[in-house]
């Protein structure tokens, strides 16, 4: 949705006195606004138009006759009064309140870390903690099962249960961490490569030491790339799903509607109420924008007082 | 300028169709074709179905069926034909579970195929009652799964336990017995992934979920039998004597296979997937009946047992019939699926086929398997109907339950919790709930 707010708010500039050009930026713009159009708002005003409707039975036992009725803004309202809702919004919000810090966090020490002077293999050591992100989150998911169970676990999970009603909220958080962490150090590795060199070079002649050069220098440097992680991080917790539904099937800990998106799911697939499944996924896309508008202006705030 | 605008916007339009191609993906089942052979497609995911297809397809040259497996077995298929059902994709036959029937007639799955077979006399009340439904029958039965209960013998006779225990006190007792020889050791697991596991056990205590009389609904999930069964395996739980795991998931695989769980309330067709969660144990497995509540109780709920439907979506609905009445309802439809599916047949007329005589390979060091399974057979009692939502109820089994284990909260909350969802969607969708 970020990508689309930004499409949206600049239109091309027409000008009708000169004959020639105004083809030209339509055309270079229609494949990305055909595309959007098509796959992001089609199948959202499609949705919204869903979650107005409802099944309705009749005939018999069986109900062997059932048509779409209009239900108003019902499927609305059970989304918004049903306790599991709220409850997968806030087992969503725990997974982030783990992961989103510890992701940047560590991405930023890794970065800082690799940028430091005195930092040796940095090609094989980037590689490294990049790694992860190339493998696909349904297959971390996996392995990380395995390094979880008792039966096969070689970390531990005989003594630990990682699937608690507690510790689930970190092996979870934790399977997402490793899943962005190698391309969030990336972004912050490549902002901090484009700080002038210069200022480190005045900083150390003035006496700064590395971790002063980190802390006083780098930091504040980067912390627009460290907004723009942050963002991604909570857009991406909000999208919490592959992780938890492949490890569904190993834990009595993950219920269908453990996060809000498995709710849409379990409410179109499981259930077969396609409606309100579509009513809790608009509420959600609402959620989703409103809280990107709110990560993006606090942490434009931030960083523009933090520059000063 | 128009021209030109429209050729710009052809290429990005050209490749956003062809996008679109490459989702649409498989065909509806079967051509329409106007002469050559019928081709029906069969989705079933049993182990050994592709034998008893090969065979039909040699004997019927004009009707060829095409076995699918699916993606995923029992609810994750059903729900995927209910949605696909609408995109009129779906493949001519359907293996569909007893429970999954009225869900699928509501649902417009599968059709009525009173007038492509001729009669299923041969079955008994009991089994018709789970495919006819307002005097139209939806498929042709094919086997009866009763509950068994599965022990490794090997251990239970370390353990100095000599026969299998007979009643739920029994079991209990056992369990103790098993789990203090060796602490790692459960003589089963509560499992709050099987749905119908628990509807099972709630049958043979007498329970009965739905019921119905006209078109108005009766529901009692969290009927009395049922809360004793509930109370039951809560009891075993919190005293540790059984391990709160979910069944087919990788640990409860490696515990069957390293025999840390050493028994299992399973259903007749285990002996056809033991071999690929526990490959290790074959031939150390006894099959007994399951215990009860008292003793002499012969009465046995059971697990799974399926007709193959014929979709909605079919364009040859008398040849799919056809096929699935040779297959369920034949001599040597029956005689296959016994030897490759280790099915035991539905009707009473084919549970003494000579093919019943050998045990299934898994259970070779029990000859009398199929003489168990048909006496278990004729004991099966079952609840009235199963309800047109069954599957909002088997999801709400497994969440409420799975949380009940995970925070320790009361069974009789999360069975309370199945009931009202269960009633609260029945009154959502328009049916007439009492």
């Amino acid at each position: 949705m970020a990508i689309a707010l930004t499409a949206e708010g600049s239109p091309p500039a027409s000008r009708r006195s000169r004959r020639r050009r105004p083809a030209l930026p339509v055309l270079l713009v229609a494949p990305a606004v055909i595309l959007l159009l098509l796959f992001t708002f089609a199948p959202a005003v499609y949705a919204f138009v869903l979650s107005l409707l409802k099944n309705h039975v009749s005939g018999g036992l069986l109900g062997t006759s059932n048509e779409q009725v209009f239900a108003g803004i019902e499927n609305y309202i059970a989304t918004l009064t049903d306790s599991e809702f709220w409850g997968s919004l806030g087992r969503m919000l725990l997974v982030a309140a783990v992961g989103v810090p510890t992701v940047l966090i560590l991405a930023t020490v890794f970065a800082l870390c690799l940028d430091a002077n005195r930092a040796r293999l940095t090609g094989f050591s980037r590689l490294a903690i990049f790694l992860p992100y190339a493998v696909p989150g349904v297959i971390a998911s996996l392995l990380w099962g395995f390094l979880y169970l008792p039966a096969t676990s070689p970390i531990g999970g005989q003594f630990v249960d990682y699937f608690g009603n507690t510790t689930i909220f970190f092996a979870v958080a934790n399977v997402a961490v490793w899943g962005v962490l190698g391309f969030n150090m990336v972004v912050l590795y490549t902002a901090l490569k484009s700080i002038p060199r210069e200022l480190f070079d005045a900083a150390q002649i003035d006496g700064a030491s590395e971790l002063q050069l980190a802390l006083r220098i780098k930091l504040p440097m980067i912390a627009p790339a460290m907004t723009m992680v942050a963002l991604f991080s909570v857009i991406g917790a909000l999208q919490l799903f592959n992780e938890p539904t492949t490890l569904k099937p190993l834990t009595n800990a993950i219920s269908s509607t453990w996060v809000p998106l498995m709710r849409v799911y379990t409410d179109s697939f499981v259930n077969n109420d396609i409606y309100g499944g579509a009513a809790s996924a608009f509420t959600l896309l609402v959620m989703t924008v409103g809280v990107t508008v709110l990560v993006n202006v606090v942490g434009t705030r931030l960083s523009n007082r933090s520059s000063r | 300028m128009n021209k030109k605008l429209l050729r710009a916007l052809a290429i990005p339009v050209s490749a956003v169709i062809g996008l679109a191609g490459l989702t649409a993906c498989s065909t509806a089942g079967g051509d329409s074709g106007s002469s050559g052979p019928v081709k029906l497609t069969f989705v079933n995911w049993d182990n050994g179905m592709d034998v008893v297809v090969a065979a039909w397809n040699k004997a019927n040259p004009n009707i060829q069926v095409k076995l699918i497996k699916p993606s995923g077995t029992g609810y994750t298929l059903y729900n995927k034909l209910i949605t696909d059902t609408k995109a009129g994709t779906n493949p001519d036959v359907a293996e569909i579970e007893y429970p999954a029937i009225p869900l699928m007639i509501s649902n417009k799955v599968i059709v009525p195929i009173d007038k492509y077979i001729s009669s299923l006399d041969n079955y008994s009340k009991n089994v018709l009652n789970r495919v006819q439904f307002e005097g139209k029958t939806y498929g042709v039965p094919q086997n009866i799964c009763p509950l068994v209960f599965f022990y490794r013998k090997d251990i239970f006779d370390a353990a100095g336990i000599t026969k299998p225990p007979a009643t739920w006190d029994e079991f209990a007792a056992d369990a103790a017995i098993i789990h203090s020889a060796n602490p790692k050791q459960y003589i089963s697991n509560f499992d709050a992934n099987s749905p119908e596991w628990f509807s099972g056990l709630s049958e043979q205590a007498g329970g009965n979920w739905w019921s119905a009389s006209g078109s108005t609904w009766s529901v009692n999930i969290d009927d009395a039998a049922t809360q004793k069964v509930a109370s039951y395996w809560q009891g075993l739980l919190d005293k540790d004597l059984v391990a709160p795991g979910p069944s087919w998931s990788t640990q409860w695989n490696t515990d069957m296979n390293t025999g840390n769980i050493v028994g299992w309330i399973s259903g007749q067709w285990a002996p056809n997937q033991l071999p690929s969660i526990a490959p290790d144990t074959a031939g150390k497995w006894a099959a007994a009946a399951v215990p009860a509540w008292t003793a002499g109780d012969k009465k046995i709920g059971t697990w799974g047992g399926e007709v193959e439907g014929v979709t909605a979506n079919s364009k040859h609905p008398a040849e799919a019939a056809k096929f699935v009445n040779w297959m369920n309802n034949s001599q040597e439809g029956l005689n296959l699926l016994i030897k490759n599916v280790q099915v035991f047949p539905a009707s009473a007329k084919y549970q003494s086929l000579p093919a019943l005589s050998t045990p299934p390979p898994f259970m070779s060091t029990q000859p009398d398997y199929n003489t168990l399974m048909a006496q278990l057979a004729s004991n099966v009692t079952g609840f009235d109907i199963w309800g047109p939502n069954a599957n909002i109820t088997f999801n709400t089994y497994s969440d409420a339950f799975g949380k009940a284990v995970t925070n320790k909260t009361s069974f009789l909350d999360a069975l309370k919790t199945v009931q009202d969802t269960t009633v609260a969607d029945m009154k959502k969708s328009g049916y007439t709930v009492k």
